[in-house]
């Protein structure tokens, strides 16, 4: 039995938000300037340059990089020998944030409920996929993302026995209509199989993985590799203005599906990509 | 090369016609922030007989929600948001001499036909940006309804705040535009070639 305290819990969720609100990943950073290489068109590589340049100043000043600092989501994988003391593992997150988003002074964008909630004032609850695996370890995937890139999540049910090809032209006719909302370069995530809920959650999972992770299968490696590059293709540009980096990484993740179905969820992150797993 | 405009508010009807898209425009003075909630607040004060809170004719009307200031900084990061939600608002700010909005994303076809009816444009800033844009802010303050929170309408005192024209007073649409020039996909012909394929 491996015992974690919740106060441990709380202090580095609260630490991991704080950060990845403010810094952006050194990776991430990467990418875009390789993107500014790139880009072709001059609206797009003056969005490009404002985000690079947004970098350096949410640092210097600490000021979140995004003002939507969004809901938190965490998927968090416990052990069967893994022991948590001292509380809740779900309140020992929500106050994880709490923290954060009072000490970062960031955004409380949550409200307690849809039609007759009000802002809970401390931007809980988070939003949490709990999966119990074996072993004695504790992985929390912290993803951070705005509402206007969530909104352009979308869930198909294609035909059973759709080809790789089926699957790009609906990610294709989709993200023509609404990448421009999300804040692109995009990272987007493609969950399929599964059932409806759940190719929706294998989206969201794969964008939990970090920046430049490929999936393990070559087969699926290929396709990612693809349908980013067709993205790309459509000319959608940084922020929709036009050009040749709408998309930075397209991440698939799959599971085994019903016979009768072809389920393909979309589930899509900003170019503010903010994620940190954290593990005990 | 686009070219580039330096403006102050309020704007006038000469200065949204010399606008074309794709146009870079450093805005400076007064400009009012509101989203979502704060739309539907004013509108239905409105309604209920009362004055809107800021002078519209001429004014500018940036969609975004901040966050609230740090003690260590003067103004916290302020980004645009989705601009699309705001679309069904749009006419009523409009007919009373809105002159532009500020926000980021495509909008409705209808807003196109307003802005060419009414003489205004839609200009983007960079979302995801929102610390450096603060830079450009020199002042806020809450003018309305604090109680909304970031939802609040509040006015901000800009210097040369960086934009791009997305659509301008004739109908022009920079993101149609931009996949227009940069396209290298065809949906409808690599369907039609995978199906034959």
């Amino acid at each position: 039995m491996k015992e974690i305290w919740v106060y441990d819990i709380v202090e580095k969720v609260t630490e991991a938000l704080l950060e990845i609100n403010i810094r952006s990943d050194d990776l991430l950073r990467q990418k875009m300037l390789d993107a500014l290489v790139r880009e072709e068109s001059e609206a797009g590589k003056e969005m490009l340059t404002q985000i690079l340049e947004n970098y350096v100043v949410a640092e210097e000043q600490r000021l979140p990089l995004c003002q939507d600092t969004g809901m938190v989501t965490a998927e968090v994988r416990v052990g069967s020998e893994v022991c948590i003391r001292g509380g809740s593992l779900r309140k020992a997150l929500d106050e994880g944030i709490r923290r954060a988003y009072r000490e970062g002074y960031f955004r409380k964008s949550v409200i307690s409920d849809p039609f007759f909630g009000k802002n809970t004032q401390d931007n809980t609850p988070g939003i949490y996929f709990f999966t119990l695996e074996e072993g004695d370890s504790l992985e929390i995937d912290l993803l951070v993302k705005g509402g206007g890139c969530d909104n352009i999540t979308t869930l198909g049910m294609l035909e059973p026995g759709s080809t790789p090809d089926d699957v790009e032209r609906f990610l294709l006719r989709e993200l023509d209509k609404k990448a421009s909302l999300a804040c692109p370069p995009l990272i987007v995530g493609v969950g399929i199989g599964g059932n409806g809920a759940y190719a929706l959650f294998l989206a969201s999972k794969a964008l939990s993985r970090p920046l430049g992770s490929v999936h393990p299968d070559p087969r699926y490696r290929e396709l990612e590799k693809k349908w980013c590059e067709d993205i790309n293709r459509l000319g959608i540009g940084p922020q929709g203005v036009g050009g040749r980096v709408t998309c930075l990484e397209v991440r698939i993740e799959t599971y085994p599906c019903h016979i009768a179905s072809f389920p393909v969820g979309i589930v899509c992150s900003c170019h503010v990509f903010r994620r940190k797993t954290l593990r005990w | 090369m686009s070219r580039e405009f330096i403006l102050k508010t309020p704007l006038s009807v000469e200065d949204i016609l010399a606008l074309r898209i794709g146009d870079r425009v450093f805005l400076n003075g007064e400009i009012y922030v509101a989203r979502d909630a704060t739309h539907k607040k004013m509108l239905s004060e409105v309604a209920q007989g009362k004055e809107l809170p800021f002078p519209v004719y001429g004014s500018v009307l940036y969609y975004a929600g901040p966050t609230p200031p740090p003690p260590y900084a003067p103004v916290g990061s302020i980004g645009p948001t989705t601009s699309r939600r705001m679309d069904s608002y749009l006419a009523f700010f409009l007919e009373r001499g809105l002159r532009a909005t500020i926000g980021k994303g495509e909008r409705e076809e209808e807003v196109k036909k307003l802005l060419e009816k009414h003489k205004a444009v839609y200009f983007i800033a960079c979302g995801g940006a929102g610390a450096y844009l603060a830079t450009f802010v020199v002042s806020w303050e809450i003018i309305a309804y604090e109680d909304l929170g970031a939802q609040a309408l509040f006015r901000l005192v800009v210097k040369d705040f960086p934009l791009l024209v997305a659509y301008d007073a004739f109908g022009g649409d920079l993101f149609e535009e931009g996949k227009i020039r940069y396209r290298k996909i065809f949906l409808y012909h690599w369907e039609a070639s995978q199906k034959e394929g």
